[in-house]
């Protein structure tokens, strides 16, 4: 089997994965919720709480809110897909199938993302034509890079937070608590100098903080380009690690998974 | 070499007691149970509930790490190459789990055989042949969640035998069907033998073992009590005789009592409606029925019969009487 052959069929599984995430959960009130409702709830908020603070505003809190509804909709969506499968019994198929499960979560992971890419627009939509308030991207190629590369963060990044649900039912007990944490670190809605310095490193190994300082730079036209392309191969260096680190993560906690027997749940 | 090898398998499962000095307790699962079974062979794994044929199951399709003792499946380990031994084996667990009820049988069909890298252009054919072979063709584009359990179950067949393994473990797979539904999902087994498919089938139903089984394992706590031909150990209770009496509202009492009497070697109680079926292990049936009798005098009683031993019966003196 080439390498090749064999990026082939896991592409063809990550595809079908996210072909059966999408219209299995796009039906659902709490992800329609997560994408619509809350992002409109948060800019809200945010208008009112930065309208003094912050030059441009209304673009930050498109961006700002717009990743507020992704990381919710990747941490809730993508955790809880991960307990449902368990709790539907199909973890174990998923599980000791030839195919990567890795893979499997990775097309969950791009259809919840996918989905919740829409937050962005709805809170364009929002803030731009039911608050009339002028919403204009300024570098709109950069803006668009800055979305390819987002997108592929966040799955990085949600391969580790995956792995944590597959090994133990219970975390979803500290969804609410990594919610706030990310928000908060990633300066998603407010600029990460206002908190203490020690939190910084932090911060800087988190790819949505990267995420969220590309996506504003660009869009807000606050930052160089030279700025926008550090984020850019921060972007790509940890979201890298971070697949590298899920490989291996994977691999354990499928492993301890199988030792304690917890892929199922009676 | 056998196409399954099991040796000395054990699985202990560590729980909790109590809610603020928690301490906690090691229950043994599997203890060191031994098989093998050959190429093309239906090897019946029976015991009542918690006996361990699950977890048995489930160590040899690689879903629980055996916490001592090795197995190798088609001359592989299942901890080793858990990798190589995927792709060759099926499994379907009873019940209704493990599908996605929101989506049709052929959509949940091509996500599994995508996961086992089916080419879709053999997938594309070999989907419908599977729906037709375990008489879904017609609601293949039905959602799961309309379908009746024994659908569900007949997709689960299907989705085991996507990828046509060369083994396949099949837990409890009438568990909760009608009579009409285990009949056919026991035909669709029969035709996977006639396929020369290694079947290991767990179930805790006697007579479907005798029907089908070419040689059973009786499993109790986690152990293998005997191991056989059905005919052979039906052979180990040929000295007994089944004297079954059919009662109206047994006591608890009288039912103890009854199984203290010298004649009875064990005894047990089944419901049937409104009334019991009261099956007697003894000996002698002959001297037994009227003691038996003398005990349940004062209660409604209907037919009184003695007859010839089951596998049922061997199993039930091997279990103890469960």
């Amino acid at each position: 089997m080439s390498l090749l052959q064999n990026i082939k069929r896991n592409l063809r599984v990550i595809f079908m994965a996210f072909e059966i995430e999408f219209r299995q959960s796009f039906t659902d009130a709490f992800v329609l919720f997560g994408i619509i409702v809350q992002p409109m709830i948060v800019a809200f908020m945010a208008l009112w709480m930065l309208k003094d603070q912050v030059a441009d505003y209304a673009i930050f809190v498109v961006v700002g809110s717009g990743m507020t509804g992704l990381w919710t909709t990747l941490l809730f969506q993508g955790g809880n897909s991960i307990t449902g499968e368990r709790w539907t019994g199909t973890l174990e198929p998923l599980s000791c199938a030839p195919a990567p499960l890795r893979a499997v979560v990775s097309g969950k992971l791009l259809a919840n993302i996918s989905q919740s890419l829409l937050s962005i627009a709805f809170c364009y939509t929002f803030i731009s034509i039911i608050m009339g308030l002028p919403v204009s991207i300024a570098k709109p190629w950069l803006f668009a890079g800055s979305i390819l590369l987002t997108v592929v963060a966040f799955i990085a990044f949600g391969l580790i937070i995956g792995s944590l649900f597959i090994l133990n039912p219970d975390v979803q007990r500290f969804q609410n608590g990594l919610e706030f944490v990310v928000y908060i670190f990633s300066g998603f809605l407010f600029p990460i100098a206002l908190l203490p310095m020690w939190t910084t490193p932090l911060s800087y190994i988190l790819t949505p903080y990267w995420a969220a300082r590309a996506l504003h730079a660009a869009s807000s036209g606050s930052g160089s380009n030279s700025e926008i392309y550090f984020c850019w191969a921060m972007l790509i260096v940890f979201s890298v690690v971070y697949a590298i680190a899920s490989k291996f993560l994977f691999k354990s906690i499928l492993r301890k998974a199988r030792e304690d027997a917890t892929l199922n749940m009676q | 070499m056998g196409a399954i090898e099991v040796s000395n398998l054990q699985r202990d499962f560590q729980t909790t007691i109590g809610v603020f000095k928690r301490k906690k307790k090691t229950v043994k699962a599997v203890q060191d149970i031994s098989f093998e079974i050959a190429d093309g062979e239906l090897f019946g794994l029976l015991g009542p509930n918690g006996a361990g044929k699950t977890t048995s199951v489930k160590m040899l399709t690689t879903l629980l790490i055996p916490t001592g003792g090795t197995a190798r499946i088609l001359g592989l380990d299942i901890i080793k190459d858990a990798d190589q031994v995927r792709p060759r084996i099926g499994f379907i667990f009873g019940g209704e789990r493990g599908l996605y009820w929101r989506l049709n049988a052929t959509d949940n069909l091509r996500y599994f055989a995508s996961l086992y890298y089916i080419d879709p252009a053999v997938s594309k054919k070999r989907i419908p042949y599977l729906l037709e072979m375990v008489g879904l063709k017609d609601r293949a584009d039905e959602k799961v969640e309309g379908y009746s359990r024994g659908m569900r179950q007949r997709l689960h067949i299907a989705r085991a035998l996507l990828h046509d393994p060369e083994v396949l473990f099949l837990d409890e797979p009438t568990m909760g069907l009608d009579p009409v539904g285990a009949r056919e999902l026991r035909q669709t087994v029969r035709n996977l033998q006639s396929e020369k498919k290694t079947i290991l089938l767990t179930t805790h139903y006697m007579f479907e073992a005798d029907a089908l089984c070419q040689r059973v394992a009786v499993i109790n706590k986690g152990e293998i009590v005997a191991m056989d031909t059905p005919a052979k150990i039906k052979d180990t209770v040929n000295d007994l005789s089944v004297v079954e009496i059919e009662v109206f509202g047994i006591p608890q009492e009288t039912f103890e009592k009854i199984k203290t009497l010298p004649v009875v070697e064990s005894a047990s109680v089944e419901d049937r409606d409104q009334r019991q079926l009261l099956l007697v292990h003894t000996s002698t049936s002959a001297e037994a029925i009227p003691l038996l009798i003398a005990e349940l005098q004062g209660l409604k009683m209907g037919k009184v019969t003695a007859r010839e031993p089951t596998l049922e019966d061997a199993y039930v003196r091997l279990v103890g009487g469960e």
